[in-house]
Order: C-alpha cells, then sequence, then structure tokens
C-alpha cells in the first residue's frame, strides 16, 4: 500500500484468524490485519458480518461462552493473544472495551473509575483520586462531574454515562481499547462528543472501532477495514477505502447499494 | 342494541365485579386484623413483654418467654437459611447457568415451596429430635431454616438473573475474575431484590406453627438454652387458644396481634425496598 509515507509501527497483527462459535459455526475466516500503534482502525460492515466478533477475539471476551475455537495468531507485544497460557485477566487490563450501550457499575461516579484501579491493586486514596481526575479529563467528563464525585454513575446522562465508562477504561492505563459500536445508543450531540473524544485519545492508546455508521469511521479513523460474511474483504487508509476502494464489494457498500 | 352500547354495558359489568372481589378480600383482612386487635387489646400491655407466664388458672403473667424464644428461632433460621440460600442461588444464576442441573434445582425449590409445613416439621423431628429423645430450640430453627432456603434460593436466582450480562462483561473487560464480578458487581446491582426476598421469607417463617410444634415444641419458663425446648410465639397461641382459661384466651389474642403486626411491617419493608429501588 501505497498509502502512508511514514507506516507507523504495528501494535496488533493479526495472522489468518479463524473463529468459530458452538464450535463448527465458522464467524471468521482468514482474517490478516494489521493495528498500527496510536491510531484508530474502524471495522465497518453490514449487520452480522462478524465486526463485533473480531473486535471480541482482541481481549478473547468469547471464552466467556462455551465452545468457542479461534485459529490463527493474533500478535501482541511479547506473543499470541491466542495462546491458551495468556492471562485473561492480564489481558484484559492491557486491553480494554467500552460497549454498545453504556454500563456504569451500580456505585458513586468515583468508584465506577477505582473499580478497575483497584482490581490492579492500587488502593491509596491520594493515588486513586490522582488517577480518577486524570482519568475523568481524559475522556472530556471532568468539568460536569467534578463537584458530584459521590453521586450514583446512573443519574448521569446516557453520553456522560459512555464517558464515564471511558475514563473507566483509560484509568487503568490500557496499551489498546476497544470500542464497540459505542455510539449507536446516544442522541447525535453525544455522538459528537464521543467522536471527538475517540479521535483525541489515540495520543494515548491506540482503537479500534466497530461501527455501523460510515460516516462515522470516515471522521474517526485512520485505517479502515471492511467485512463482508466473515471475510476480511479490503484493509487500508480510511481516505482510500471511502474515495477509492480496489474492491467493488466496497465501493458498494460504501455508496449504499447493500448493506 | 347497537354494539357500542353492549360493549360499555359489558365494561360497566367487568367492572363492578372484579370490584366486588377486590372489596370482598379486603373487607375479610380489615375483618381479621380488627377482630384480632378488638379480642387482644385488653392483654396489650408492657406485662404481656415483660412477664413469663404464671401457673394456669393465675391472673397476670405475660408471654415474655414467647416473645424471646421468637426471636432466637427466627435468628438462627434466618442465619443458617440466608447464607445458604442466597449462596445456592448464586450457584444457580451464575455458576450453572443454563444447565439441566440448574433447571431441576429450581423447579425443586419451587416444589419445596408448596410442601405443606408440618412435613418439614416431622422430617426434622426424624433428624434431630428422635435421635437425642428431646425437642430444642435448634430443631426449631433448622425447620424454619429448610422453609427459607427455597424461597432465598429462587429470590436470589431471579433478582441475579435480572442484573444485564452487559454488565458483567463490562467487569470482565477490566479484568476482574468471575468471583469478584459476582461480588462486587452482580450483588450490587441485586442487592434491594434480594434484601426483599430475605424480609419475605421472614415473614413466610416467623408465622410459622406446625414446623416449630414437632422440633422447638413449647416451653412455659424463660430460657435462652437452643438445645432445650424453646417457646415460640405461635405455638403458644395454639396452646393458649385451646386452653380453658379467659386469661389465655386475651393473651393468645394479643399475641396474635403483634405477630400478624410483624409480619405485617415485614412485608411492606420488602415492598418499599423493592419499590425505592425502581424508582431510581
Amino acid at each position: 500500500m501505497e498509502v502512508q509515507t511514514v507506516t507507523p509501527p504495528i501494535e496488533i497483527e493479526v495472522k489468518n484468524l479463524n473463529f468459530y462459535y458452538n464450535g463448527t459455526i465458522r464467524a471468521l475466516q482468514g482474517i490478516n490485519l494489521p493495528v498500527y500503534k496510536n491510531s484508530v482502525t474502524a471495522l465497518i460492515g453490514p449487520s452480522g458480518c462478524g465486526k463485533t466478533t473480531l473486535l471480541r477475539c482482541f481481549n478473547r471476551m468469547h471464552d466467556l461462552y462455551p465452545k468457542h475455537r479461534y485459529e490463527g495468531e493474533i500478535l501482541f507485544r511479547d506473543g499470541n493473544l491466542l495462546a491458551d497460557k495468556v492471562d485473561l485477566i492480564n489481558l484484559r487490563s492491557r486491553i480494554g472495551m467500552v460497549f454498545q450501550k453504556p454500563t456504569p457499575f451500580p456505585m458513586t461516579i468515583a468508584e465506577n473509575i477505582a473499580y478497575g484501579l483497584r482490581l490492579k491493586g492500587i488502593t491509596n486514596r491520594s493515588e486513586l483520586a490522582g488517577r480518577i481526575e486524570k482519568a475523568l479529563k481524559h475522556a472530556a467528563l471532568w468539568e460536569e462531574v467534578r463537584g458530584k464525585m459521590n453521586a450514583s454513575a446512573y443519574e448521569l446522562s446516557g453520553g456522560q454515562q459512555q464517558r464515564l465508562v471511558i475514563a473507566r477504561a483509560l484509568a487503568v492505563e490500557p496499551e489498546v481499547l476497544l470500542f464497540d459500536e459505542p455510539t449507536s445508543a446516544l442522541d447525535p450531540i453525544s455522538t459528537a462528543k464521543i467522536e471527538e473524544l475517540v479521535s483525541d485519545l489515540k495520543k494515548y492508546v491506540t482503537i479500534i472501532i466497530v461501527t455501523h455508521n460510515m460516516q462515522q469511521a470516515a471522521r474517526v479513523s485512520d485505517m479502515t477495514g471492511f467485512l463482508y460474511m466473515g471475510d476480511l474483504i479490503e484493509f487500508g487508509s480510511t481516505e482510500k477505502i471511502f474515495t477509492n476502494p480496489d474492491k467493488k464489494q466496497t465501493d458498494d457498500y460504501i455508496t449504499g447499494r447493500f448493506g | 342494541m347497537n354494539i357500542e352500547r353492549k360493549r360499555k354495558i359489558e365494561g360497566v359489568v367487568a367492572l363492578t365485579l372484579s370490584t366486588l372481589a377486590a372489596a370482598c378480600g379486603l373487607f375479610w383482612l380489615v375483618f381479621i386484623l380488627g377482630d384480632v386487635l378488638v379480642h387482644g387489646i385488653g392483654a396489650l400491655k408492657p406485662a404481656l413483654f415483660l412477664n413469663d407466664p404464671v401457673p394456669a388458672g393465675m391472673a397476670g403473667g405475660g408471654l415474655r418467654n414467647a416473645f424471646v424464644g421468637q426471636l432466637m428461632i427466627t435468628a438462627c433460621a434466618t442465619l443458617i437459611g440466608v447464607p445458604v440460600g442466597v449462596l445456592g442461588g448464586t450457584f444457580l444464576a451464575e455458576y450453572a447457568k443454563r444447565t439441566v442441573f440448574a433447571r431441576v434445582i429450581s423447579v425443586l425449590a419451587d416444589i419445596i415451596v408448596s410442601v405443606p409445613s408440618i412435613v418439614i416439621g416431622t422430617f426434622i423431628y426424624a433428624l434431630l429430635v428422635r435421635p437425642v429423645h428431646h425437642f430444642s430450640g435448634w430443631a426449631g430453627a433448622f425447620a424454619l431454616s429448610l422453609i427459607m432456603i427455597p424461597v432465598v434460593l429462587r429470590t436470589t436466582e431471579d433478582m441475579l438473573s435480572m442484573v444485564p450480562w452487559t454488565l458483567r462483561e463490562a467487569a470482565f473487560a477490566l479484568g476482574a475474575p468471575y468471583y469478584k464480578v459476582i461480588v462486587q458487581i452482580v450483588y450490587r446491582g441485586a442487592a434491594t431484590g434480594i434484601l426483599t426476598g430475605v424480609l419475605l421469607s421472614i415473614a413466610r417463617v416467623a408465622g410459622e406453627t406446625a414446623p416449630l410444634l414437632f422440633t422447638s415444641f413449647n416451653n412455659n419458663f424463660f430460657s435462652t438454652n437452643m438445645n432445650e425446648p424453646v417457646a415460640s410465639l405461635t405455638v403458644t397461641i395454639f396452646q393458649y387458644a385451646m386452653g380453658p382459661y379467659e386469661d389465655w384466651h386475651s393473651q393468645a389474642w394479643a399475641a396474635a396481634f403483634v405477630i400478624t403486626l410483624f409480619i405485617l411491617v415485614l412485608t411492606l419493608a420488602g415492598k418499599l425496598v423493592l419499590k425505592w429501588r425502581y424508582k431510581q
């Protein structure tokens, strides 16, 4: 690809990944994909194409359910994160995730953010307070909640809850952050704030975002992968995918002819 | 007659019938509470709670032994029944979710809830009273805890299942191990629901007589020894109501009023806790 003059280092590399639900139902086939450090990679495609399935491979979310099966490799730092010996607790604190619907825990705003930190063994009060403030600032929520840190997280609006959840994920200082359609349950103003945030956050973390919304992918991402029926049809710079894709299927999808 | 008019009449008839049925149910409830109060009010004085029974036929005395015994037995039953019920419900809703085993246990628990409590009483009698040749407070507490366990277990299971799965995934995604997800996230989300179940299960056993008749029996003297027979309000009410003395009768009415009030308050507390939760 002659898309970028300077190619940033690769943070994660997916190699010949196949994924099966229930042992036999193949949801992903032969996926090869580089994820560049401190960039935003968008995964797009019609419903059921496997984009969320692929996203949930990165933090081994599928391991919560029986009869899943991975084949191939996902290289991350010191090795294959799909290996049996990988400690999932450690992996998930290094690769965080933000879900479609906001998932604040039933506790106060401060406790929500402290939760992941406590899991990592940080209990010092002043250190917790400092990290909470930093995370909230990075998630652009600090000014709105600074006076009510001990209020229930459920008192926040949907958009604020989603930013709280992002702050919670950021607090544990992950290297990668996965977003699974983070704005599909939000109003347009909240959506704009989250999009702005995603573009900002790549300073600190590498981001992979799944989205239904093609304009969103075009706005926030550097690289885009188009999936269809479990195949990665095309991967390249977002600019190229949206203006001059190589494959006809990609062109059909982004011009709205199907999907 | 046109169809609209017909429908209107049908509506009025349905409304009238259901209102009458509701009034009928409510009437008996108020009637029972009122009747118990009217008969017991004469004996509702501090002496009822502060004095022990006097020899049969003599005037005065109270039911301190029965109040204390009832509280002891109910508290011990709660201490045994709630942890077993909550942990069992947790197993069914979390670890054994969607397995045949969990389904079977759930259904069995539902069946035990409707088993006549006297069967539980005789079961504990054979298990804990017969072998040692005497009644005991512990046997009573165990019998009541057996009645509580399926209620608490099923409530816990239902309440935990209502906590959205995405909340657990969010905790897993932060790197939490499963037991921490359950204890720190899922329990918090289901706390008020489980508390309601616990309160309702206490209310359920506080009014039981049959299981105690075979286990803790009764004691005319004040005793806090759980290894000996212990007095309880319900068995005392049964004994006093059958007895020939006017004093016994009014004390039984008063005791009946107190225990009914206790259960009413507990039930209302349970409902209020639930309501408070869903207002949030």
